[in-house]
């Protein structure tokens, strides 16, 4: 990593440690725990009869999935910039010896990093509560290794678009919102190459075990027709990496006007 | 010698609003004040030379080079913005460690040169509270603290003085004093004459985007005492004391407000004008309970000045 990127990802990584936001959001990513506890709970009592696996696999699909990455990166990714423009904050960086590339890149890999540390632990935690009465396989480690991969990739995606809109408008929230939970869940279930314009596709296809119809969620997946994993992980990086260079860009040649 | 600081035709427009107008400008050494009312383009002109703000036309240069997008120029450059904005949720040392490692500063220089910083601004006894819990005096010192904690060679102080109680601004104005004397070029604005005098001879006067005067602080003041003082005088005998003013020869002009029991003198000769009202508040039974100046500001200053 770049010096200058490296100082402002410990910067920033060491202020969103501190921030009520990452609080309020960890408090959020803990939900999927109590889920699981009551879950837990009820499956103890003999009331609910579907594996920890199965229970774990619809969680991760509706919570993590379709929530909890596109609400994480949107609210750490399209406040990157306009945190700073509206708290009046940017000229404190901006006055500093750091190219304004490194800037977005730096605050982009502190919000990957606090948000995939919600992620990933609440995640592991959320699995082992609805498995403790699984005789753990190597295969089972690959496959909870294997969502929080996929989950991470998802993050890092759209956190890029989101930052991208940070740097580009003013008030980048409501169009994320309608982004992240209009478009991306509407254009999904659209037959052909439509469902392809949209992030959520690509991590749905590399979900191992969702690729065909089953199970309580299947409705999800109905008209899933999945692109290849490796093209699918292509894909999601290309989004994260062309999104980031973008807002980078962008960021560089424009002025932002901290009103007084 | 180059300039420290140099503008050259520097122009710059809000959509339709004008912030400044083919600006000219070269600083040196020591303290320069810039001196004029709210939106007179003082701020704008601040911003464009650290970097916040591009020019339309024009360039602004430091040590010879271009400002926008050098980030290398910032070594050099200390800026204490006029907003009153933090990263709230951080303590004061942490605030200043904080901007200090954006420098490359490693961990250990970085609280050094925090501490010493917190100790010039005398803010060490609170260095580990949350800046949200400062006083305005704090968060304006530990704002110029984080100007001044890598030891730049040039300073922009945007309103440091601005909404300060007395003893604070002492403080401020003995540390930027103190920071001239060890060699470096301070650029400060403000729109209060009596902040300015106290920290430098040296002003530039500024009016809706352009340079009206320059000069020392005696040439300021002599431009400004040509100009027609309104002074406002409450008594219960304000007729008696309007009488009695009516013969001299520096009173311009009179008006009545008889519900407030005042009368407001127009007046070319404050000095003379205030010796004679003294004497009169000493030697007469006239009372007098309030004396204001309702033009006694830089807007009106600088309006007479531009209607010159």
């Amino acid at each position: 990593m770049k010096p200058e990127i490296q100082r402002v990802f410990s910067f920033y990584f060491f202020l969103k440690k501190k921030s009520s936001r990452s609080k309020m959001f960890f408090l959020l990513s803990s939900a999927s725990i109590l889920l699981a506890l009551i879950i837990r709970f009820y499956q103890l009592a003999g009331q609910w009869t579907e594996s920890g696996q199965i229970i774990f696999q619809n969680i991760l699909m509706v919570f993590f999935l379709q929530f909890l990455i596109v609400i994480l990166a949107l609210f750490y990714g399209t406040s990157i910039v306009s945190e700073e423009v509206e708290g009046k904050t940017l000229p404190y960086l901006s006055s500093r010896p750091l190219s304004r590339a490194s800037i977005i890149i730096g605050k982009y890999l502190s919000s990957l990093a606090v948000t995939s540390i919600m992620l990933v632990s609440t995640l592991l935690i959320s699995y082992f509560i609805l498995n403790l009465d699984r005789d753990f396989q190597l295969q089972d480690i690959w496959t909870i290794v294997r969502y929080a991969l996929v989950l991470l990739l998802g993050l890092a995606a759209y956190l890029s678009f989101f930052t991208f809109l940070s740097t580009w408008l003013a008030r980048p929230i409501l169009l994320g919102l309608v982004f992240g939970f209009g478009w991306e869940n509407v254009i999904q279930y659209f037959p052909g190459t439509t469902q392809k314009l949209s992030i959520v596709h690509y991590l749905k296809s590399l979900l191992p075990q969702y690729s065909s119809a089953s199970g309580r969620l299947s409705f999800l997946f109905i008209r899933l027709e999945p692109t290849a994993d490796w093209l699918a992980v292509l894909i999601l990086v290309l989004i994260s990496v062309v999104f980031l260079a973008l807002a980078a860009l962008l960021f560089t040649f424009k002025e932002y006007l901290v009103q007084d | 010698m180059t300039a420290v600081i140099e503008a050259r035709n520097l122009s710059r427009w809000y959509g339709n609003v004008l912030g400044i107008s083919d600006l000219n400008l070269e600083i040196n050494q020591g303290i320069t004040a810039l001196l004029g009312p709210n939106g007179a383009g003082k701020s704008t002109f601040m911003k464009i030379i650290t970097g916040q703000l591009k020019t339309n036309i024009g360039e602004a240069r430091i040590f010879g080079e271009k400002v926008w997008n050098n980030r290398h120029i910032f070594r050099r450059l200390g800026f204490c913005p006029e907003d009153d904005a933090f990263y709230e949720e951080l303590s004061g040392f942490e605030f200043l460690a904080g901007l200090l490692s954006l420098y490359g500063f490693s961990s250990l220089e970085c609280e050094q040169k925090a501490r010493q910083a917190l100790d010039l601004v005398e803010l060490t006894d609170v260095a580990d509270r949350k800046v949200r819990s400062y006083s305005r005096g704090m968060r304006q010192r530990i704002k110029i603290a984080q100007a001044i904690a890598h030891d730049p060679e040039v300073l922009i102080l945007d309103e440091p003085l601005n909404g300060l109680d007395p003893l604070s601004k002492r403080r401020i104005i003995k540390l930027i004093k103190e920071f001239k004397n060890s060699g470096k070029t301070i650029v400060v604005s403000s729109h209060i004459l009596p902040e300015v005098e106290a920290l430098t001879s040296e002003i530039i006067l500024i009016h809706q985007g352009k340079i009206i005067a320059r000069g020392d602080i005696y040439f300021i003041r002599d431009l400004i005492d040509t100009h027609p003082h309104m002074i406002r005088v409450k008594s219960p005998q304000f007729r008696q004391l309007a009488q009695t003013l009516a013969g001299e020869d520096y009173v311009l002009k009179m008006a009545f407000e008889p519900l407030e029991q005042a009368v407001v003198f127009e007046t070319h000769d404050r000095d003379r004008f205030f010796n004679r009202l003294n004497e009169m508040v000493l030697t007469s039974p006239i009372i007098i309970d309030e004396i204001t100046s309702p033009d006694d500001n830089l807007q009106a200053v600088f309006d007479y000045l531009v209607g010159k």
